[in-house]
């Protein structure tokens, strides 16, 4: 009995957590090396440490909501929109308006209003592996996806899994109406060979020449042919619709202070331009003033969509959508 | 495996007489310093910040200051010259009050628990399993009377509590009890649909066929059984059942039959082979196969979530090195059920293996030696002694990879292809549909299927004996497989091993290749990225947190074992089930129901490492658990009732004439334990916190951003790293393990 005594003592000496030293802790969802580029770039900018948690933004979103009644993070840092619009309306982050707002690019900012800050954009597009197309025309726009030939040579997240998908269902029901986009939808279905889980798997599966054509975000395309991949990215002729990243100040941050200054330093020109340089990241960076990365998909040359986020980042539009394609096309044989 | 069997007079030790004076006396002082000495509460995630107010302000309370008299009271009435039993009854009531007392105070006050709170807790709980033995109404000494509280306890506290908060989500809902989530997730075409409408062959009436198969085929076979015709009657509809069930998993979409389907497939075909390569490594004639076997068998097991399956796809994929290259094929057959099966089976047949292993090694050749002296053939002793002996292995070995099976998350997210899955669909409702309730639902019929598995394993087992471990000398040569059998296994390993050398290998090509599966130009850039980026500090970070829960997993999974099989208390199946839950709950459940029950309150450990290694004790003890729950069951209990007879307390009996003896199997739980610690990746996904980073999560974040060199090059780290510690440990356990037990039986 007196040694399971001691041994409780030694025991619970494993309890013994570090103290904290003042710093901010981020939730990082883009790309890990701009995660890993950041912390030191702001220490040397503000002295302030920086820690980071990789999640991609919907593992996020339920880590925030999970640690809602005592947060953890103070900064939502990149991630697709929806998730950041989810968590400013259920009240987990506070909308913050920093200094540099007026360089923001104005219609970023009047896309997501005032719920959370605009960090970078990117557009849909196709990622094509030549090679395995054999010879066959690449698609030009969505309508030839639906194009027999491709029988299962096309990949596209699922929308039950992934925010890239339902972008996808978002863009072709505001480019050609809800009934046709899901009849093209359906076309699309019989030459899928697989739907991933994750929104820059279909790229990935292109890249090891698992398909010849993902449908998925430009800026990933591109980065996985900057690593080497045999990938070609480009924006469907009928139009694009695209994500605005997304920078929150979460609710009850436990170092409000530094999380303040962290996102007045992540908007300047300086710190967004470690996106390209260091973070194999080329998105469209939100500041006008931040210069276009040379490999970063050109925005202007691209007919972008006047994308509805209003409307179609709420729970409701997109759950019906999404029940609608999993009831009617998902089970489909092919 | 019944504690039944003691008989009554053998009970350990009881005081029949007066002690002089009660054992609680040293808890009680214990639970006093630790009120006195230490902050009992603290003020937020920090543990130790010694502001002089916290004192103050843990002291300030009346509730409190009952505790501190309660836990006076009982080390006072330790020394008061009374019959034994009666003064053990006034400690545990003044016991009870001190213990109602902290915890109430707790509940009221809410504030995190500090190193105060925890010494006067365990005082507490020593005191009263004292204060419980010495009145008899434990049977056992203090040591088994206050394991059982501390057992009980954390089970509780990590599993049960955790679990409740997560599954309660299911049902209730925004405050009060709401079905149409749960009834809307089980129509859903995600978890299971039979008649599709949208192709054109009727799933139903297929289904019915097979059913109907069934039905005609098992009462055939009844019939000319010539059971009663109520025996007749009972097959009949059972065959019934079970063609619909299969017609269901083959004709069905969605996750349960996929799920269903993938269990069935690969958990037999685990369990099968790992029998197959225990026999042969134990019993072999080729002395090479026997050596190679352990290290190969085991490779799977050591490989972290994701790598392994990247490496099948460049091996069998599209455009895969066998597949494309060398077969001219051009199919994507890897992705889906045939792809996550094959994978798991490379996974679950080395832990079958182990169990196995484990099972075989402690069985008395004796036994076999004596049916070959009686005429028996190879294959007769095989299929007479040997197979039913080690029933209990195969039970563990077959529930454990069913279990893995269902619970799997790195396979299916990556090889998963169109099928859903439940275990990823738990993760993928949650954050994909942001649905935490959906979650809760996928969780609770999982954790269904699981427990259908455990009473499907305890129906077989019965309650028949498997003692072969007497005490008495054990010789006599081990019986030798049947000629024909040993060649065709063999063959079988053969190829395994094969096929394992070339999926690490391209695993180590990969993290040496420009770009795994493009450019196979040599570089050593992943490795230079590994160790000037995160990599390096990260793994360190991983190796230290599974370390340190190894231990405390093998010792409690132990502890847990002996009290299940040897004791009988109240409770006793609690214990057992609320541990197995643990493991049978898919991870990614796990971890949510952590952050929800850990995040505020009393018991704040979220963003600590203290959560990840507690996630990771209680997630890896119960395979500890069933190891040496089978070992257990092949040691004849007159060998510890000789001990106790001898007046060794339970402790001593424990270390002295078990410990030894499980040596083996204990060493393969320690070893089970740090390894899938070290490559956990589903109940640690939402536990990690700046600072706390694990190299699993790390390796998803790569996978994810499609940085497979560097995954590789991590991937062959983890693996050339726990296969040393693997090697090295079970070279020391054998040594270890051929000391103890020759010295002491």
């Amino acid at each position: 009995m007196k040694r399971l005594a001691i041994l409780l003592i030694a025991a619970s000496a494993l309890f013994l957590g570090q103290a904290q030293a003042q710093r901010v802790n981020l939730l990082c969802s883009p790309d890990l090396a701009w995660c890993e580029a950041l912390g030191p770039a702001f220490k040397e900018a503000t002295g302030i440490d920086l820690e980071f948690q990789r999640l991609s933004s919907n593992d996020g979103l339920a880590r925030l909501r999970a640690e809602a009644a005592n947060p953890i993070f103070d900064v939502w840092f990149g991630g697709t929109g929806d998730p950041h619009l989810i968590a400013f309306r259920e009240g987990l982050t506070e909308f913050y308006e920093p200094s540099v707002w007026d360089e923001i690019i104005q219609d970023l900012k009047d896309q997501v209003g005032g719920t959370y800050i605009p960090l970078y954009a990117g557009a849909l597009g196709f990622v094509v592996n030549e090679g395995v197309l054999e010879g066959k025309p690449m698609p030009e726009g969505w309508r030839d996806l639906t194009d027999p030939m491709y029988k299962g040579l096309v990949a596209m997240s699922d929308p039950n899994s992934s925010g890239t998908a339902y972008t996808v269902i978002a863009t072709l029901v505001q480019i050609f109406g809800e009934e046709e986009a899901f009849e093209i939808l359906a076309g699309m279905h019989q030459n899928m060979a697989q739907y991933t889980s994750s929104g820059s798997g279909p790229g990935q599966l292109a890249g090891r020449g698992e398909v010849a054509i993902g449908v998925q975000f430009m800026h990933d395309g591109v980065k996985f042919a900057a690593q080497g991949f045999p990938l070609v990215t480009y924006a469907p002729v009928e139009g694009t619709g695209y994500e605005i990243g997304g920078l929150s100040l979460v609710k009850n941050a436990p170092n409000r202070d530094a999380a303040i200054a962290f996102i007045e330093w992540a908007l300047t020109p300086e710190a967004q331009m470690i996106a390209a340089e260091q973070g194999d990241s080329y998105q469209i960076q939100s500041n006008r003033n931040t210069p276009v990365a040379e490999l970063a998909p050109d925005l202007s040359g691209i007919n972008l969509i006047d994308y509805d986020f209003d409307t179609y980042g709420t729970p409701e539009v997109k759950e019906r959508l999404v029940d609608r394609w999993t009831n009617e096309i998902f089970p489909t044989p092919r | 495996m019944d504690a039944s069997s003691t008989p009554n007079a053998l009970r350990p030790r009881r005081p029949a007489a007066g002690l002089a004076v009660s054992g609680a006396w040293l808890p009680a002082a214990l639970a006093i310093v630790g009120w006195w000495a230490l902050p009992i509460g603290r003020p937020n995630r920090p543990f130790l910040t010694l502001e002089p107010d916290l004192y103050a302000a843990s002291i300030g309370h009346p509730l409190l200051w009952l505790t501190l008299f309660a836990a006076v009271a009982a080390l006072a009435l330790s020394f008061l010259p009374v019959p034994t039993a009666r003064r053990a009854d006034m400690v545990l009531a003044v016991g009870v009050v001190a213990l109602a007392s902290v915890v109430a105070w707790f509940m009221i006050s809410t504030t995190p628990f500090g190193m105060g709170a925890l010494l006067v807790l365990a005082g507490l709980v020593m005191l009263l399993g004292n204060a419980l033995s010495e009145s008899g109404r434990v049977q056992g000494d203090a040591f088994i009377a206050s394991s059982i509280l501390f057992v009980s306890l954390f089970v509780l506290l990590f599993i049960l509590y955790p679990l409740f908060t997560v599954l309660r989500s299911s049902i209730y809902i925004d405050g009060r009890f709401d079905f149409s989530v749960f009834l809307r997730t089980m129509q859903h075409p995600l978890f299971f649909m039979l008649g599709n409408d949208r192709s054109a062959v009727d799933e139903v009436a297929l289904t019915l066929r097979w059913s109907l198969a069934g039905l005609i085929g098992f009462a055939t076979f009844a019939l000319w059984r010539r059971v009663r015709w109520t025996a007749v009657l009972a097959r009949a509809v059972l065959g019934g059942a079970l063609g619909f069930v299969l017609g269901a998993l083959i004709y069905g979409n969605g996750a349960l039959p996929t799920s269903l389907l993938l269990v069935s497939i690969v958990a037999p075909t685990a369990t099968l082979l790992g029998l197959a390569f225990a026999l042969l490594g134990q019993r072999g004639r080729l002395g090479a196969v026997r050596r190679s076997l352990d290290v190969i068998s085991i490779l799977p097991i050591i490989t972290p979530p994701f790598v392994l399956a990247f490496a099948m796809i460049f091996l069998l994929g599209r455009r895969g090195l066998v597949t494309y290259n060398l077969l001219d094929m051009q199919s994507s057959w890897i992705f889906g059920i045939p792809g996550v099966a094959l994978a798991q089976i490379l996974a679950f047949t080395p832990i079958a293996y182990l169990l196995l292993r484990g099972s075989l090694s402690s069985l008395n050749p004796a036994l076999e030696e004596a049916a070959q002296t009686l005429g028996a053939g190879p294959w007769v002793t095989l299929r007479t002694i040997t197979w039913p002996l080690v029933r209990p292995g195969l039970a563990a070995a077959f529930l454990l990879s069913m279990i893995e099976s269902l619970a799997d998350f790195g396979n299916p997210i990556i090889l998963g292809g169109n099928r859903k899955y439940m275990a990823t669909e738990v993760y993928l409702s949650l954050t994909g549909r942001f649905n935490p309730n959906e979650a809760a639902v996928y969780g609770a019929v999982l954790l269904l299927m699981v427990l259908g598995a455990f009473f499907l394993q305890r129906w077989w087992l019965g309650g028949g004996s498997f003692v072969t471990v007497t005490g008495k000398p054990t010789s006599g040569a081990l019986a030798s497989i049947p000629r024909g059998l040993e060649v065709g296994l063999t063959v079988v390993l053969f190829v395994w091993t094969v096929f394992v050398a070339a999926l690490y290998l391209s695993i180590v090509v990969g993290s040496f290749a420009q770009l795994w599966g493009v450019n196979y130009t040599f570089t050593l850039r992943h490795y230079q990225d590994f160790f000037a980026g995160a990599g390096w500090e990260v793994f360190l970070f991983t190796a230290r947190v599974a370390a340190i829960s190894a231990v405390p997993a093998m010792l409690l999974g132990f502890l847990v074992a002996y009290l299940v099989a040897r004791q009988r208390f109240f409770g006793r199946r609690f214990v057992e089930f609320g541990s197995l839950l643990s493991f049978a709950t898919p991870g990614t459940v796990m971890g949510v129901a952590y952050i929800f029950a850990f995040n505020t309150g009393p018991v704040l450990l979220t963003a600590s490492a203290t959560i990840i290694v507690i996630a990771l004790v209680f997630r890896n003890m119960p395979v500890a658990i069933r190891a040496a729950v089978a070992g257990l069951a092949q040691i004849d209990p007159s060998l510890e009732e000789a001990s106790t007879m001898l007046r060794a307390r339970s402790l001593t009996t424990m270390r002295r004439v078990l410990f030894p003896l499980l040596i083996n199997t204990l060493v393969t739980g320690l070893i089970f334990a740090f390894v899938t610690a070290m490559t956990a990746v589903s109940q640690v996904i939402f536990l990690v916190s700046p600072g706390n980073q694990f190299a699993t999560v790390l390796l998803l974040g790569w996978v994810d951003q499609g940085q497979l060199g560097r995954a590789a090059a991590m991937g062959t780290i983890l693996i050339v790293s726990l296969l040393l510690v693997i090697v090295v440990v079970l070279q020391l356990a054998r040594m270890l393990g051929a000391r103890m037990v020759g010295v002491r039986t």
